[in-house]
């Protein structure tokens, strides 16, 4: 018999103790209801058909792994990685966003529910969207974790929300900065240094 | 900026803009990235006259992106330039209902660039 493993909050409990992470926003048994109702839906609302869940790499993969659990059909997984802004501009002297990990397997026909962890302009889901729209799946729809309706610049139709959220930077289950604290398992805030990470 | 201006790929206007801020500057490889077809200044809208038809008050917004049909205005965190823009695209919005408008912040840009990478 195998011995049950510890929850995750025991398994990572330095999201207490470092000085960048601030109060918790969301602790990880709300989260976990979120999903589940989430789940809930998901799982009614394609009652019958399979399922496609396709998570932009990195910051949605724990959200991805906890509500694809959390839907009760037969659901495949898939993953994109899109080229950093910064990079692009930065380094290889390309300037236009792509896919650096692409699908592994067509979409044509199926029904596709891209999995986000925050949607804010919407300029990059819009990209996505755009691409996935071409390759004739039978669906496409978004469930994201987080949502700031308010910073849209380009109008999607989001059919799943986890949470509308302030304009804050948040770490943990998935939000990163500079790709540490993604493994906390509750969102906290980030406290910023004086000075502020920029872009440019 | 002209230099990397001549770079973009995605700009659809007929003369090489010449970008007001750094801020502008990187709406625009914003954009570009997003392969989001825009124009620089295309338009501007008359907020108010005198008695004689003398422009009194116009806006020009920064951006156009026409595959959006939507209109872009970038500001700096500076809270005396927020609220001033703030004003102009409320009125532009009573004015010309039909446009749309947003503001874009440069935190928003901060905030794209940390969750894409950095």
């Amino acid at each position: 018999m195998t011995a049950p493993l510890p929850s995750a909050i025991s398994l990572c409990e330095y999201g207490s103790r470092d000085e960048r992470i601030g109060e918790i926003y969301l602790d990880a048994a709300a989260i976990d209801r979120r999903v589940l109702e989430l789940g809930a839906q998901i799982t009614h609302d394609y009652q019958g058909q399979d399922l496609l869940l396709i998570s932009i790499l990195k910051g949605a993969i724990f959200f991805m792994a906890d509500l694809a659990r959390a839907i009760d059909l037969p659901v495949e997984i898939d993953f994109l990685a899109i080229s950093s802004y910064m990079h692009e501009h930065g380094e290889t002297g390309k300037k236009a966003i792509r896919f650096l990990k692409d699908l592994d397997r067509p979409v044509k026909d199926k029904n596709v529910l891209v999995v986000e962890d925050m949607i804010d302009s919407g300029l990059t889901l819009h990209y996505i969207m755009r691409s996935l729209g071409l390759r004739r799946p039978r669906s496409l729809e978004v469930c994201t974790l987080f949502d700031r309706p308010y910073q849209r610049l380009v109008d999607i139709d989001v059919r799943y929300v986890g949470f509308e959220v302030p304009d804050d930077f948040f770490v943990g289950y998935g939000f990163d900065y500079r790709q540490l604290f993604r493994n906390i398992p509750h969102v906290a805030y980030l406290r910023l240094e004086p000075r502020q990470p920029t872009l440019f | 900026m002209t230099d990397e201006a001549s770079s973009f790929s995605y700009y659809r206007g007929t003369k090489e803009p010449s970008f007001a801020t750094r801020t502008e500057l990187e709406a625009a490889k914003l954009f570009d990235y997003h392969r989001i077809a825009w124009e620089y200044e295309p338009r501007t809208f008359i907020l108010d006259q005198d008695e004689r038809g003398n422009i009194v008050e116009a806006f020009t917004p920064d951006f156009f992106l026409p595959d959006l049909d939507l209109f872009i205005e970038v500001t700096e965190m500076k809270q005396s330039l927020v609220t001033a823009k703030n004003r102009k695209v409320r009125k532009l919005r009573e004015k010309y209902p039909d446009i749309r408008i947003k503001l874009l912040y440069r935190k928003d840009f901060v905030r794209m660039a940390q969750k894409y990478g950095l």
